[in-house]
């Protein structure tokens, strides 16, 4: 009897399952169409490291009085610290930063703390990633719907989301572990969905942006005497280079790698110091992990889970020394 | 207060003659009462009025005038800063003041954002009973494995060749590079983010799937 029953609840719990997943898929692709085009007004905090990080983020749709074709209008300030604001028009993307001169980059994306991805083609991340619809709960004062996204293998985090049932743009996310350990979270702290453009948005129409600079000629690939030999399933190389690190002035081997949310790099370089052993911290959901062999140091960077930082480094092999 | 007591000050201001028992008792009783003490002020004062002894400014009570003063007094908490070095990062630039005109507003929503923070406390408090996880995780910290040792585990034998001073150094060295890739990750990302065309077709695509599905 209790096999009999106990059976019947696993079916149950199946069928419920596969429910949930295609449930889940159209949740996302609602959050991914909202995210494109809703006029919002809204402002979230990072909380990470016992720290808040609140943000002001606004984005509209205008159609543009050049060609008649909408254009997609965007800020995202950092309200706490210098400033960090990035400012986009359809698909000129400017980025305003203390260390840097004003910058803009042809792009149809924001690169900030809520991964690009989700305003785009969530398929991208069927690959590694399954999408399960998990409950209600009320977040911001809405009913929202928690959607997890759970990696296919165990080598990185789980997002969990929390999307509006009104709207389907995004209330909360937050970044977990394996074990449901939280590593990072973004709450969102007001939202307002307007039928008209914001003023700020408005004037945005008519600002002028910093000059585009080319990011193509960064991005040729060039042979390095090292290679990687194991990979987390489902990552690509975005781009390799050698370039010098802004803050500590040294000249680096560098290969980016994406799998549709989540970014790792990889950084070689020589060191003054012969050996030194694996050494980590934590930003959040950030790792940053070195180790010095042969006076070659050896990084990686990402929100990715230390055994598998571990691995990418141990990984590492070089043709020549 | 009864109209006996404001008699019994007129005739104390009045009279010239000498204090007996009963007055004494009747001054002490005005030195008591805050409002007694000023109708003696004020009666003093009507006196030399009449009298033709008051000064041309006449200050009735200096101190509440300067206490209201202060009141009214804006508080400068810093001194205006003619223009500090980051903002000249904007100037020199190509970008035109309007896009500092623009960001400027983002100011006033810091106090909500402050507000928004509290918020949050209150929300990890609100549902710590339940399974969700909210609670933030620890402040992580740099946790060397091998090589270095924690502050906390100084006291455990250490090489004879390295001093405190030398580990702190070590850490502060550690610290900068972890902080150097960790920044120039960001950055790279942000210059990785160029537009891929084949993309919008698909999104355009399920962009139509979900009109049809949701109603």
């Amino acid at each position: 009897m209790l096999l009999l029953s106990s059976l019947v609840s696993t079916c149950i719990s199946f069928s419920v399952l596969a429910e949930n997943d295609e449930q889940a898929t159209l949740s996302l692709q609602r959050l991914s169409q909202s995210l494109r085009e809703l006029n919002f007004n809204t402002s979230f905090v990072v909380v990470k490291n016992n720290q808040a990080e609140p943000y002001h983020w606004l984005h509209g749709i205008s159609p543009s009085t050049a060609n008649n074709t909408p254009v997609e209008l965007e800020i995202l300030a950092l309200l706490n610290g210098p400033r960090r604001d990035i400012l986009r028009v359809g698909n000129t993307v400017s980025y305003l930063d203390p260390e840097y001169p004003p910058y803009s980059i042809a792009s149809e994306q924001i690169s900030g703390p809520i991964p690009a991805v989700f305003g785009r083609n969530i398929s991208v991340l069927e690959e590694s990633y399954h999408f399960v619809s998990v409950g209600r709960s009320r977040i911001l004062g809405r009913a929202a719907q928690l959607i997890r996204i759970v990696p296919k293998s165990t080598d990185r985090y789980s997002y969990w989301l929390w999307l509006d049932q009104q709207s389907g743009l995004m209330l909360k996310l937050a970044i977990i572990t394996r074990r449901g350990k939280l590593l990072e979270q973004i709450q969102f702290t007001h939202l307002d969905i307007t039928d008209t453009l914001s003023n700020n948005l408005v004037q945005l129409q008519t600002a002028d942006l910093p000059e585009v600079i080319n990011v193509n000629s960064q991005q040729k690939n060039v042979g390095f005497l090292w290679n990687i030999n194991w990979l987390p399933s489902g990552f690509k190389e975005v781009k390799s280079n050698i370039h010098r690190i802004n803050t500590s002035k040294k000249i680096v081997e560098f290969m980016l790698f994406n799998d549709g949310l989540v970014d790792f790099s990889v950084y070689v370089n020589s060191s003054q110091d012969k050996q030194r052993a694996v050494e980590f911290a934590h930003d959040g959901a950030t790792i940053i992990l070195n180790q010095v062999i042969n006076n070659v140091e050896v990084s990686v960077v990402g929100k990715i889970p230390l055994a598998t930082a571990k691995k990418i480094v141990a990984s590492v092999s070089f043709t020549k020394n | 207060m009864s109209e006996n007591k404001f008699e019994t000050i007129s005739a104390l201001v009045d009279s010239d003659h000498t204090i007996d028992h009963k007055s004494k008792q009747a001054i002490d009783e005005i030195l008591k009462d805050e409002h007694l003490t000023k109708t003696w002020q004020h009666y003093h004062l009507i006196g030399d009025v009449m009298r033709g002894e008051v000064t041309q400014t006449l200050q009735l009570d200096l101190s509440e005038k300067i206490a209201d003063a202060l009141v009214n007094e804006p508080t400068i908490l810093s001194p205006k800063s003619s223009g500090n070095k980051k903002n000249n990062h904007f100037k020199n630039n190509t970008l035109k003041a309007k896009i500092v005109q623009l960001a400027k507003p983002f100011g006033q929503f810091a106090i909500a954002a402050s507000a928004a923070g509290l918020m949050i406390l209150g929300v990890q408090q609100n549902t710590l009973g339940t399974n969700e996880i909210i609670i933030p995780s620890q402040v992580v910290q740099t946790i060397p494995l091998g090589g270095f040792a924690n502050p906390v585990s100084y006291t455990v034998q250490q090489p004879d060749n390295t001093s405190v001073e030398q580990r702190n150094e070590q850490r502060i060295a550690q610290q900068r590079r972890f902080q150097a890739f960790l920044s120039d990750h960001q950055q790279q990302i942000k210059l990785s983010a160029v537009t891929r065309t084949d993309d919008n077709l698909v999104i355009e695509k399920s962009a139509v799937n979900i009109d049809a599905t949701q109603k």
